[in-house]
């Protein structure tokens, strides 16, 4: 890798134009346990973009590879994490054929041991399914930023998280961030629970593009000298590759692949184990994160659940009910899988109303909101307001819901 | 990174479009400065209006053209020149108070 001192392998710093003597700046870093990084070092605060607190996150991510190909909101991410890689932080990164090609080769690289990183948008993440999906059940502790935009007829590129709907079943370990802020913190604390022996799993971090990747907001970050421990690839509920000899018995003639009983109970068991997997990631999360949700007004009647942009309009409707007098709930749900099912249960247990604003056309927080709550909770779940295709979510527009939702539940 | 002096509310932009919003308050006046998404990095700026709040409790507020200060919507390019112009408004929104408390109030 051209960015490791010492390395063996053909390219170099020097061939890259470093002088002879330059330190990538990711050996200058020290490494610091993950819960002094997220709890304890001091912050200084920043005022950036949300591409740029991604920035900020991979710098300090021990990153050995990313991998990615181009898709606009995206784009300044992996611009940014170029950035990175000039400057020593990452110590390997091209650009893929495509995305199929992409998230096939950086499950390769976390196949074989070292923690990888990728990133993509709307259109990218549906073309490269099908590599994302056997990410999971190869046990491959990636991380993937996904900048949400719109996927369905008419295209755009503006901000739709309806591809994140497509993720949901997959045995992947789904955040979403709500601002710049969550962008920065969540990509380290889903690196951290996805390499734990007992998850082994992909990570991806999806944020709602443009809203936060191409705006500014505030942003506290740890001291940059400091960095996440190193992946240990022998630590994984499945043993790194040893790429240089691969086990080829394993695709030439699996069991998996013949149709028959066996197959069907390997098949069975396998995911069964994703599924726990992503079960058991919860408690990373919540010493990580802080909880796996938010609150805001525990007592009140009135509930607003959302998450990614949605939330920080919910939180100023929020605002100004209460300056109009009227206490209302909120519920941020930081991470969609593990969906914090009992948590949230708890948080709503006295409401009366609850609504479910979203930046889709699908509704799928709603869905997964009416699925677990169904019979365990009293309060009527409204979904709206509903806005897609880059379609704005003003305040006032929760603020007329909700009022029309106390006229329709008395 | 803005000045924290009679700084009100930060908030997400409340229309929708994303963004932060920052709302500065100096007696009856103040400023709200916006910063939403551009294509690029470097477009990135700030839109700023003089605006009038309507009651002292909260921070609802119209937007005011008929100040000194500016009759339409101000840019800022960088951090550094809309800190000096907040400074400076300040003072103005300091000075406009004292005239109006001066003028005879309507009964």
């Amino acid at each position: 890798m051209a960015n490791v001192k010492g390395s063996s392998v053909c390219r170099t710093a020097v061939d890259e134009g470093k002088p002879a003597d330059w330190v990538p700046g990711g050996e200058k870093q020290t490494v610091v346990d993950p819960m002094e990084m997220f709890h304890k070092l001091p912050r200084e605060k920043l005022f950036i973009t949300g591409s740029e607190a991604a920035r900020e996150s991979m710098r300090r991510a021990n990153i050995d590879i990313a991998i990615a190909y181009p898709i606009t909101p995206q784009s300044e991410s992996m611009q940014q994490a170029g950035y990175l890689y000039d400057e020593g932080y990452i110590k390997e990164y091209y650009r893929g054929e495509e995305e199929i090609g992409t998230f096939s080769a950086i499950s390769g690289a976390s196949r074989a041991g070292v923690r990888a990183l990728t990133a993509t948008s709307g259109p990218g993440l549906m073309r490269g399914m099908e590599a994302i999906s056997s990410w999971p059940g190869a046990r491959t502790p990636i991380i993937m930023l996904n900048m949400c935009r719109v996927i369905n007829t008419p295209l755009a590129i503006q901000p739709d998280n309806i591809e994140m709907s497509f993720l949901l079943n997959t045995g992947i370990l789904l955040l979403h961030a709500e601002n710049q802020q969550d962008f920065y913190d969540y990509p380290l604390a889903a690196i951290m629970a996805s390499e734990q022996v007992d998850v082994t799993l992909p990570a991806v971090v999806s944020v709602d593009g443009f809203f936060c990747t191409h705006a500014r907001g505030p942003v506290e970050v740890t001291p940059e000298e400091f960095k996440l421990p190193p992946r240990d690839g022998w630590r994984s509920a499945v043993p790194a590759m040893d790429n240089e000899n691969p086990p080829a018995r394993i695709s030439r003639d699996a069991p998996i692949q013949k149709s028959n009983f066996i197959s069907y109970h390997m098949h069975a068991s396998w995911q069964q184990e994703v599924f726990a997997a992503v079960e058991r990631s919860a408690k990373y999360f919540d010493k990580y994160l802080g909880g796996l949700i938010e609150v805001v007004n525990p007592d009140a009647e009135d509930f607003i659940i959302a998450s990614g942009c949605a939330v920080s309009q919910a939180r100023e409707a929020v605002r100004q009910e209460g300056e109009q007098g009227r206490t209302v709930g909120l519920v941020k749900v930081k991470s969609i899988r593990p969906f914090p099912t009992e948590q949230i249960f708890e948080a709503v247990k006295g409401a009366k109303r609850i609504l479910v604003p979203e930046f889709n056309q699908a509704g799928w927080l709603h869905k997964e909101l009416c699925a677990v709550l169904y019979g365990r909770c009293k309060a009527v779940i409204k979904d709206g307001p509903r806005v897609f295709g880059g379609m704005t979510m003003p305040t006032e527009m929760i603020m007329e819901w909700l009022a029309e939702f106390r006229k329709e539940v008395k | 990174m803005l000045i924290q002096d009679n700084l009100l509310l930060t908030r997400s932009n409340p229309s929708g479009q994303g963004g932060t919003q920052f709302l500065y308050r100096v007696k009856d006046y103040g400023l709200a400065a916006l910063t939403g998404p551009q294509e690029e990095i470097s477009m990135i700026h700030w839109e700023v209006e003089v605006i009038k709040f309507t009651t002292p409790e909260t921070a609802g507020f119209e937007v005011c053209h008929s100040t000194e200060l500016a009759d339409k919507t101000l840019k800022f390019y960088t951090d550094k020149s809309l800190n000096e112009f907040l400074q400076k408004a300040f003072q103005y929104f300091e000075e406009l108070d004292l005239l109006e408390k001066m003028l005879p109030q309507e009964s």
